[in-house]
């Protein structure tokens, strides 16, 4: 075993042979958006995330639902499972099984296995002085999805956020892998400054993060600045805000933007410092078009600065 | 006062209610009771972005936000405290006044924004957006002045979606960042609205 549960990652490794180790992950939850289809594509593309993020390839896959069989309608089950084929299908990966069992609300996920090789390992932890900082998807979806809820957000900004959340991170893994990459997560429920604080934990350095570079979905302030903000948010920053010094400029609005719970996020990569640019180029052109490089990594004490 | 028992209930409930009863029922004092920080910190931003001066006391296991002098009859402090004064919102799109040389335009505007206090208390509501946001900024020649406002009660509204179009959130020095439902609702409960 590479990595199990006492190193907290993004997934478990398994090596088989010097060659080869497995990935696997699994992720599930209840819906976040309206329409079926668009539930388990979302769903099926964050529980592949994990794979990504650690820089395995995702192969095989298990449908894990929850169902209200006797107050829900069979069609509902059907549109959601055919999201999550339609996304599996766009990573290459071929569902295997599944189990499903009565439940009062409706949940899906997948259990995933994928490939990596043992030496190419993208641990969270791995963190070193002088890397760029790059994240490839904009920050907001908890916020928005609570606008949503509250029946304040357009149509068009619940359509941004559908799509934003139902795309893979495949092109974005599958670019940084020819590039100096030494830590990787993914962006989800403890926000971006709650998965800094995971990386920074332990690792003996600190970063820098430049909000002015931070990519966050419109309409993501004007929400926040009336309150709707999740709860998730909030708790994210108790748990860490003491490891996170704010410039006087960052207002509790943007700090909560920082802590906002993301769904199906973008990966966080820490790549060698020369390089920062040049990966933030490749994954535009590889189609990852909110990509940024937001901050790097310094030789201090394990804090994150935001100016 | 408007009693809101958003006890048992999680976000984004307890605001959505506030909304409602300032919106809907005119509500210019709420006492709001929720079961959670979190929500209490979103009622109280939601407050205070509806233009009430707000205070949470903490009891038992409840938290009780008590805002006063907002909402649906002038949010203005010194409007709340004589309600015969017009309510006058000025809307500033723009760092300059009027086309033709722009350079005399920003002079205008200086001008304008320097005499403008001259409405007295039936200035109610100054709010920036566009280009106007600029104003706002570190740097402005008027961001003194707009502080001066805002310390004596004048509510400063300034665009968020123009502060990111124009990569400028981090160096705003004055005004409350606002949305547009904000800009609207204010349209709506002014008297006048004079656009620049």
């Amino acid at each position: 075993m590479l990595i199990g549960l006492e190193r907290a990652d993004d997934a478990g490794i398994y090596r088989v042979n010097d060659e080869l180790a497995l990935i696997q992950t699994v992720d599930f939850f209840t819906p976040i958006v309206d329409d079926p289809y668009d539930f388990g594509r979302i769903a099926a593309a964050n529980a592949l995330s994990d794979v990504y993020a650690m820089g395995g390839v995702p192969k095989t896959a298990m449908n894990l639902v929850a169902f209200p069989v006797k107050t829900m309608d069979l069609s509902v089950l059907r549109r959601v499972l055919e999201g999550g084929i339609a996304v599996m299908r766009e990573a290459e990966v071929v569902l295997i099984g599944g189990h499903s069992i009565e439940d009062a609300e409706l949940k899906y996920g997948l259990s995933v296995t994928g490939f990596i090789h043992p030496d190419r390992v993208l641990a969270k932890k791995n963190l070193r002085a002088g890397d760029a900082l790059v994240l490839t998807k904009p920050l907001g979806t908890g916020i928005i999805n609570t606008a949503i809820k509250g029946g304040l957000a357009s149509e068009a900004i619940a359509a941004l956020v559908t799509e934003q959340m139902a795309a893979l991170n495949r092109a974005a893994a599958e670019t940084m892998e020819a590039f100096d990459v030494s830590a990787c997560t993914d962006v989800t429920g403890f926000g971006l400054l709650g998965h800094l604080a995971e990386m920074v934990n332990g690792s003996g350095l600190g970063v820098r993060i430049s909000v002015e570079r931070v990519p966050i979905l419109a309409e993501t302030l004007d929400f926040a600045s009336m309150g709707l903000v999740p709860a998730g948010a909030h708790r994210n920053r108790e748990f860490r805000q003491h490891m996170v010094a704010f410039a006087p400029a960052i207002d509790a609005v943007m700090q909560d933007v920082l802590f906002d719970p993301q769904t199906s996020g973008g990966l966080l990569i820490s790549v060698a410092g020369a390089q920062g640019e040049q990966l933030v180029t490749a994954l535009r052109q590889a189609g990852v078009k909110a990509a940024a490089a937001i901050g790097e990594v310094v030789a201090e004490e394990e804090k994150i600065v935001v100016t | 006062m408007k009693e809101i028992d958003a006890r048992g209930l999680s976000c984004p409930a307890p605001v959505l209610q506030t909304k409602a009863a300032i919106e809907n029922e005119q509500a210019t004092s709420v006492r709001v009771t929720v079961d959670n920080a979190a929500s209490a910190q979103n009622v109280t931003r939601f407050l205070q972005s509806r233009g009430f001066a707000t205070e949470t006391e903490t009891i038992g296991t409840d938290l009780v936000i008590v805002g006063r002098g907002g909402g649906g009859q002038g949010a203005a402090p010194a409007a709340a405290k004589n309600g015969e004064h017009t309510k006058i919102m000025v809307m500033v799109a723009s760092d300059r006044m009027g086309h033709g040389d722009d350079e005399l335009g920003a002079k205008l505007m200086i001008s304008f924004i320097k005499t403008i206090a001259e409405m007295g208390e039936e200035l109610w509501r100054l709010v920036f957006v566009n280009s106007g946001v600029k104003l706002t900024i570190d740097g402005s020649p008027v961001v003194d002045v707009l502080q001066n406002y805002e310390a004596g009660g004048l509510q400063i509204l300034v665009c968020g979606t123009c502060l990111t179009h124009f990569d400028l959130l981090k160096r705003k020095q004055v005004g409350v960042t606002t949305n547009m439902l904000d800009i609207v609702t204010a349209m709506q409960l002014a008297d006048k609205v004079i656009n620049i």
